[in-house]
């Protein structure tokens, strides 16, 4: 297997976005081209989740390599839920790392504000299981919700501990010009305040607006490559050291313990072991905080923390940018936003940006290993990615 | 016609599944439809639940609970909650009734009460 470089990035602005979903598939391509000085590519992958429905628009990945005049090199679509992008990161991995090509583009994208709420939410719910969830009335943020619960319930997590995820993630957006959220918030006023009911309200009780990442528009890429190209773009060398994927059960009612996220553990335990690098090697994360749960969770179970301590680091500080293990230093998907599809994409944007020292205002100090975790389904499909600084 | 949810029993090894699925999650052994179904039991326990407040399109009211119950048998199962004030741990007792209709479809599923 060939060593895979991450030699470009680019990323549009989380927020609602009025051009067209090929367009914002291609931007960040144009963006990461650029960055790597480079004009052509082998292959493109798309990830993008709601093309189809959302927007009325499939056979995605022609539309925006064609925009991009890259043809004739191949193109595909990766739809994987949430973790699209998780997914067409290992694709172009696994083209790279094969020999079959030198170099290709992943490009993550999504235009969810094309409709209304209720719309969104729908689109998404049809990730869960039709017969067993999605009747009743199952949302993503109601599966959250139940999780919540019996995550507080078992290892005393509060809202004021989910409140400070949000307070953090949104304080990082703050120093992320392309983040969705740019509003300075207090765990005292979304949650002690006479208002808190008022601009705070309950989505999927126990989980409250602020617990909840906002529903955007935005596209993300990175291109990949081979060593020999790498080093001709005269760029900091980033290689994507470790992949891992894993799954569970459809149904969240049927995994054994209602509070484990088995797929979590397994993909980062696979991405670590192939890294050759263990969890208290990395210098910065970024986690899948759809929920502000989730990052909690998964704090845990990628190893970053003991099963059921996650809550208690984040007391201590210890996710904060200055912090032993800053998470989620772009303001995550909470901070940044979530448009499905390019999720995965904007992770491994941030950590290729934090290894390289060039995030600006929100740098974690001098990180040599970068993590990501991108979360599919409830916790059915996780890809999670480990990234190494070379020089 | 009394309506019930189905659980599956694998024909090869006796694990019970709900819901429904292709080949047996335990031995692995066996095929498409070698299942024998059987009702699920109505009572069970709480294992945790929620009251969403923001519904999907189909839903004309104002707040909606579900739930994670763990039935007598042992297998698990996503419902509604018809119940004021739930807790985990309590016990509860399911329905089966429609708990979604869009246009000219209604959906049934399990709906539970406290027992």
């Amino acid at each position: 297997m060939r060593d895979v470089y991450a030699i470009g990035i680019g990323i549009t602005s989380f927020t609602r976005l009025e051009f067209p979903l090929s367009e914002i598939a291609a931007y960040p391509v144009m963006m990461a081209l650029k960055d790597a000085g480079i004009k052509e590519i082998d292959h493109l992958y798309v990830a993008n989740m709601g093309g189809g429905r959302v927007n009325h628009q499939t056979g995605l990945a022609s539309a925006v390599v064609d925009t991009l005049s890259l043809t004739p090199a191949g193109a595909d679509v990766i739809e994987n839920g949430p973790a699209s992008g998780g997914s067409a990161i290992k694709q172009g991995f696994l083209a790279v790392a094969s020999g079959v090509h030198d170099v290709v583009a992943v490009t993550g994208a999504e235009r969810m504000r094309e409709v209304n709420n209720l719309e969104v939410t729908e689109f998404v719910a049809t990730l869960t299981h039709p017969l067993a969830e999605y009747i009743y009335g199952v949302t993503l943020p109601s599966l959250a919700g139940m999780f919540t619960r019996a995550y507080m319930d078992k290892y005393g997590v509060t809202s004021r501990h989910l409140a400070m995820v949000a307070v953090k993630n949104q304080n990082n957006a703050l120093l992320n010009e392309f983040a969705h959220i740019q509003q300075a918030i207090t765990v005292e006023g979304i949650l002690d305040s006479p208002e808190a009911l008022t601009n705070n309200p309950y989505i999927a009780d126990p989980l409250r607006f602020f617990d909840c990442c906002p529903v955007s528009d935005g596209g993300a890429s990175v291109i990949l490559a081979t060593r020999e190209v790498a080093e001709k773009t005269g760029r900091p060398l980033v290689r994507l050291s470790g992949i891992g994927q894993a799954t569970d059960t459809h149904c969240v009612h049927e995994r054994d313990e209602p509070t484990d996220l088995l797929a979590v553990r397994r993909a980062a335990a696979q991405s670590f072991e192939m890294a050759g690098v263990g969890p208290s090697d990395v210098g910065v994360a970024e986690l899948h905080d759809a929920f502000t749960i989730l990052e909690i969770v998964e704090s845990e179970e990628v190893g970053f923390f003991k099963k059921g301590e996650g809550h208690l680091a984040l007391e201590r500080g210890e996710t904060q940018i200055g912090g032993k293990i800053p998470i989620n230093p772009s303001g995550g998907l909470k901070g940044r936003g979530h448009p499905v599809g390019a999720t995965g994409v904007a992770q491994a944007y941030e950590i290729v940006h934090q290894l390289r020292g060039e995030a600006g205002k929100r740098q974690v100090a001098d990180p040599k290993i970068g993590f990501t975790c991108n979360f599919g389904g409830f916790g059915n499909n996780v890809v999670c990615l480990t990234f190494a600084r070379e020089n | 016609m009394k309506r019930e949810i189905y659980a599956y029993r694998c024909r090869k090894c006796g694990h019970l599944h709900y819901p429904y699925r292709m080949v047996c999650a335990k031995c692995g052994e066996n095929e498409h439809n070698e299942f024998d179904p059987e009702p699920l039991p109505k009572a069970g326990t709480l294992v945790t639940f929620t009251e969403l407040y923001a519904l999907p399109g189909d839903f004309e009211v104002p707040t909606l609970g579900l739930g994670i119950v763990e039935l007598e048998n042992g297998i698990r199962i996503t419902g509604q909650l018809q119940i004021d004030e739930p807790a985990s741990g309590m016990k509860v007792i399911g329905e089966v009734e429609v708990v979604r209709s869009e246009e000219y479809e209604k959906y049934y599923g399990m709906v539970f009460r406290e027992a």
